[in-house]
């Protein structure tokens, strides 16, 4: 009894540690996220008219209050996970497409969005490990459409897209890992419940 | 039945005389038009009516292109009556890409101005139903110089706003209107493309609200621009190839082939190419051929490979044999076949940032002899080798090699002498390390069967020799591999007589002194010049000249700017050194520091003012003074110059300024060097009447002379009844006995026979004098014991001698060398009172001028107790005399 009382209490503990450190990591990734999109409009003299197409790369559950802590949590780290895939490729077909080879700042910020981003899936990995009990399960990242365009502008704004995308997912990182706390009253009380439970057993 | 059968005969007939004959009207044409697109291009092909082969001579098919209901081309298409019945094919680019609007290709037929009535027409739609503007062509490779027309496709309902390509200057753009959902915009593309492909943008409204923006994106670049094509063999077995790649835009040369003799290179992005050859000693062409998307060139080299051979770089280059001033070098050849060519090796040699080249020829040429090295020493070669005939270039230089050579004896020092306060110095330079060749342990100076060790950290030593002998002095260093040649020099007889020598011409060149001599015939060997600071701490340097040589120049570290310098010519002679010139010289004059002349003193003289200062010393003159300038500044008239005096005179110490009147000046002293006026001193004085100067000096005068004569006039007034009892006695007359000089009574005047004095006209006066003494100790000179000394001159000069008699003591005379201490002139009135200060015997008169007084009876006693006087001879004689009771003495008139 003891022994789960402190497993749960230092589950708690790491919990909430992970979550302020994941928190900090998304405002830096959303910081970094908005450098890289001014380098990347200023790149590609991108006006504020420019066309992106409507709709969201990332394909996950739609957000509903009825999701409870876990699920909100998978569903922001598929999504982030998601992200780094499209990511991954942009900066493939850029290198590829569109030429690379240079290091400017433009490419040192996509490099640094991308390790941060990285770090941010390892925490809310941990998160969902913390909150779940169990092993994260990988989201599955078919039907993302990961070929890109064609042509050439259409890729430019393809990746341009990208990172609107990362951009907004870390802003809902921002959100739902604020939103944590409740998560950890939540956990305790579902703790105090199963042990309560048991007593009365 | 058969009337129908004739009419539909008939009409057959007519129908075939007709083609083309019957009332203008000609019947064949295109049945199957079929038209395709590639890219930009219009394909139509067609075939011919079976009607057409009736035609015997040239068909003409007319085709007209319309763009958006708009003709924009015409054409012809010439048909033979042989071609007649086959597949007819024709093509056409438009300047717009197919997707900007609808392309609608028009086909008719003409036979001798007949024309078909038959008309086929096909139209390629272009884009419709979008979603966004769109702009078109995409991603294509365009040439820089092209012009090219882009267009925006609008979907429907959207307004046009404008087309673009960021970074082009809009005046060379054109936008027109193809129709109203399409425009286009020609530009000519005039710089090519970056990082990335280059933009053309369309921006369009929706009901002047929302704006959008797409655009399309193409590379724009050049043909291949390689050059310079060099082919060569590195191992007569293959071909190398090397060009210079001009470079374009990323995935244009990403995406640039390259072949040699036809087969592909895959270093060709790096502009080289490397394939096996046969061997082949002709001549012959190596063409290169490289291809973008825009265009190709071919680049060529004609070349026989065996008068073209670049060498590897020797290897394994290693040291076979060290030996202290030669080394034998080898290495070996990667590619066999170099044994075989005549070989031109250059070997670079470098030790402490020098390198020295040598070369060496022959067959597959594998080593080199390396002579004249310095023993002890560290060097690095490198070797790099040309075939020798036909020679066509150095292969690379090989991996560096470093070896050390062996130990030597040092070499001959450098020997020179200094001659200094009757002594010879014997100095010597110390080895550089490229001279002893190892660690020097000692040195050995020889000199007359005399041998002398001097530690490795002198480099100079002091001898004490007879200075009117040569000598001839020999030095070595010694190390580990034993002792140098002995460098030797005569000492020369000391001669301190050096009038006689030139002066030395001495200028400055950038830090350094710069000599020049006349040849001098006593200079066999050669010239030694010699140089230290004049003035403070000599540390001899020298330089030797060779006797052809009349000039040098003398760079020195320690050489300081603003310090006087001697320097001094030598003869190299098979004996001594002869000195033949000096000299004097600054490296580089500097401006002497303010405040030179210390103490600066001023004078004034009637209305004259002298200015004097010390004599400048060499420390303090950073450049040749060449005299001195006295400036003279009125405090009360603005500061204004008054006088500016001069002298020319380096040894100058005074400079007067005339003529001033009566107020306040500032003398300004400067000293005239190269380098301008400079150790500038300065003082303030105010120059006063001399009619107030004499006014002072007569009341100062008069006051003395009035406090003198009160002072007399006290003392005499004081002692008034002993000098009336003295002068006016009542002894008729004095008589003078042996026994009076023996038996005076305390507190008793004595009488002396005046008769018997020897005194000059002058002293014998009527008045008497009276000698007041007291009995207390005659002077300071009085052992502790109370033995009183005599002073005594002897021929080598004055002694202190103890006295054997001791009752009485003795007195003493001072000689009359001694000059009159007040200096006044001679009072008529002589007497010797008591000093009231001092207690100390005070006497006024002119008999201490009187050379050589004698004590004799009746003889005037005179003496001097206020300190040491020289004295010619000692002289003894008996006074009773105590503390308490002074004696007095009266000198009478003659």
């Amino acid at each position: 009894m003891a022994d789960r009382r402190t497993r749960s209490m230092a589950g708690s503990d790491l919990s909430r540690t992970t979550a302020a450190r994941a928190t900090a990591i998304a405002e830096q990734l959303h910081h970094e996220c908005s450098i890289l999109l001014e380098l990347y409009r200023k790149k590609e003299n991108f006006s504020a008219d420019v066309t992106v197409a409507d709709g969201r790369l990332v394909s996950v559950p739609p957000p509903s209050s009825q999701l409870d802590t876990r699920d909100k949590l998978w569903r922001l780290h598929s999504a982030l996970l998601q992200c780094r895939s499209l990511l991954e490729r942009a900066i493939a077909k850029e290198e590829e497409d569109l030429g690379g080879g240079k290091k400017g700042d433009y490419e040192t910020q996509r490099k640094m969005v991308k390790e941060r981003l990285s770090l941010l899936l390892i925490n809310t990995g941990e998160l969902l490990k913390a909150v779940d009990g169990t092993a994260v399960l990988t989201p599955n990242l078919e039907g993302l459409e990961l070929d890109g365009p064609t042509h050439l502008f259409e890729l430019k704004l393809w990746v341009y897209r990208i990172f609107k995308e990362v951009d907004y997912w870390t802003k809902t990182a921002i959100t739902t890992l604020q939103s944590l706390p409740s998560v950890n009253a939540r956990e305790r009380a579902r703790t105090t419940r199963v042990r309560s439970t048991r007593s009365a057993r | 039945m058969i009337q129908w059968l004739l009419l539909v005969t008939l009409f057959c007939k007519s129908t075939q005389d007709g083609n083309g004959q019957e009332n203008g009207v000609f019947h064949c044409g295109p049945p199957n038009l079929t038209l395709n697109k590639s890219v930009q291009t219009i394909l139509l092909a067609w075939e011919d009516d079976p009607s057409c082969s009736a035609v015997h001579d040239v068909l003409i098919y007319e085709l007209v292109v319309l763009i958006a209901d708009k003709q924009v081309h015409y054409d012809e298409v010439a048909v033979t009556h042989e071609q007649i019945g086959s597949p007819h094919s024709w093509n056409w680019t438009s300047h717009l890409a197919l997707e900007c609007a609808s392309h609608t290709v028009r086909l008719s037929s003409r036979y001798e101005n007949r024309t078909s009535p038959w008309k086929q027409e096909q139209t390629l739609p272009g884009k419709e139903n979008l979603s966004r503007p769109e702009v078109y062509p995409r991603d294509r490779v365009l040439k820089v110089g092209s012009t090219v027309t882009f267009c925006c496709v609008l979907p429907a309902g959207e307004i046009f706003d404008k087309m673009y390509l960021p970074g082009y200057n809009s005046t060379i753009m054109n936008t027109t209107k193809i129709n109203n959902r399409t425009y286009a915009l020609t530009v000519r593309l005039n710089q090519p493309s970056r990082d990335s492909c280059t933009d053309v943008k369309c921006k369009a409204s929706i009901q002047h609200v929302k704006t959008t923006e797409n655009g399309a994106c193409a590379f724009i670049g050049y043909l291949p621009g390689d050059k310079d094509l060099q082919c060569e063999t590195s191992d007569l077995e293959s071909v190398e190839c090397h060009w210079t790649v001009e470079r374009s835009p990323h995935l244009l040369s990403k995406k640039t082939e390259y072949q040699l003799l036809g087969s592909p290179c895959e270093d060709g992005s790096r502009g080289r190419c490397l394939k096996k050859v046969q061997e082949d000693a002709g001549e012959r062409n190596w063409t290169l051929t490289v291809k973008n998307k825009l265009g190709k060139v071919e680049l060529s080299d004609r070349a026989d490979l065996t008068k073209r051979v670049h060498m590897l770089a020797p290897e394994g280059v290693k040291a076979s044999t060290v030996n202290a001033r030669n080394v034998t070098l080898e290495w070996s050849w990667k590619v066999q076949r170099y044994t075989n060519l005549n070989l031109t090796c250059q070997v670079n040699v470098s030790h402490g940032g020098t390198n020295t080249m040598s070369e060496n020829i022959g067959l597959g040429l594998s080593f080199a002899v390396l002579t004249d090295l310095i023993p002890n020493w560290t060097y690095n070669v490198t070797v790099r080798c040309g075939t020798t005939q036909n020679f066509w270039k150095w292969s690379d230089w090989s991996i560096g090699f470093n070896f050390n050579t062996k130990g030597d004896v040092p070499d001959a020092l450098d020997v020179w002498m200094q001659v200094k306060d009757n002594q010879i110095i014997i100095i010597w330079k110390m080895p550089l390390a490229n001279q002893s060749h190892g660690h020097i342990l000692d040195y050995e100076v020889t000199w007359a069967k005399t041998k002398a060790t001097v530690a490795n950290s002198k480099h100079h030593l002091a001898l004490s020799l007879d200075t009117t002998e040569d000598y001839i002095v020999a030095v070595t260093a010694r190390n580990i591999n034993g002792s140098s040649s002995p460098s030797t020099i005569t000492t020369p007889p000391f001669n301190p007589n050096k009038t006689g020598v030139n002066n030395l011409q001495i200028n400055r060149k950038n830090g350094s002194f710069s000599l020049s001599w006349s040849a001098s015939p006593a200079a066999s060997c050669g010239y030694i010049v010699d140089w230290c600071p004049t003035s403070g701490h000599c540390s001899l340097e020298w330089l030797k000249v060779p006797p052809h040589e009349h000039n040098a120049n003398i760079f020195s570290k320690n050489l300081k700017d603003g310090l006087r310098y001697s320097l001094s010519l030598y003869a190299c002679t098979q004996g001594a050194p002869v000195l033949l010139e000096r000299g004097e010289g600054y490296v580089s004059e500097e401006r002497i520091k303010d405040g030179l002349f210390v103490p600066l003193k001023w004078k004034q003289q009637d209305s004259d003012v002298e200015v004097s200062w010390n004599p400048v010393s060499l420390t303090e003159q950073t450049a040749f003074i060449q005299g001195y300038i006295l400036y003279c500044t009125d405090k009360d008239n603005d500061n204004k110059i008054v006088c500016n005096v001069s002298t020319d005179n380096p040894e100058a110490i005074t400079l007067r300024a005339s003529h001033l009147k009566i107020g306040s000046y500032e003398f300004t002293v400067k000293a005239r060097t190269a380098v301008g006026e400079c150790g500038t001193t300065s003082l303030t004085a105010t120059l006063n009447s001399q009619t107030d100067n004499l006014i002072k000096a007569v009341i100062i005068s008069l006051v003395t002379v009035f406090s003198l004569l009160s002072l007399i006039t006290v003392v005499c007034l004081k002692h008034w009844a002993c000098i009336k009892e003295m002068v006016y006695p009542p002894i008729p007359k004095p008589l003078l006995t042996d026994k009076w000089l023996t038996s005076p009574g305390e507190h008793s005047c004595h009488p002396l026979r005046v008769d018997q004095c020897q005194h000059s006209e002058v002293a014998n006066m009527d008045i008497p004098e009276l000698h007041c003494k007291s009995g207390g100790p005659v002077n300071d000179y009085v052992s502790p014991e109370n033995i009183p000394f005599v002073f005594a001159q002897t021929p080598k000069g004055y002694y202190n001698q103890p006295l054997q008699k001791c009752t009485p003591p003795p007195l003493i005379l001072a000689t009359p060398t001694v000059p009159s201490q007040s200096g006044l002139p001679s009072s008529p009135i002589r007497g010797l009172f008591p000093n009231p200060s001092y207690n100390l015997m005070m006497q006024a008169g002119d008999q201490w001028s009187n050379p050589g007084p004698e004590l004799q009876e009746g003889t005037c006693l005179e003496r001097n107790s206020s300190g040491y006087q020289p004295q010619s001879r000692t002289e003894n004689f008996t006074l009773n005399q105590t503390e308490q009771d002074p004696e007095c003495y009266i000198l009478l008139p003659q």
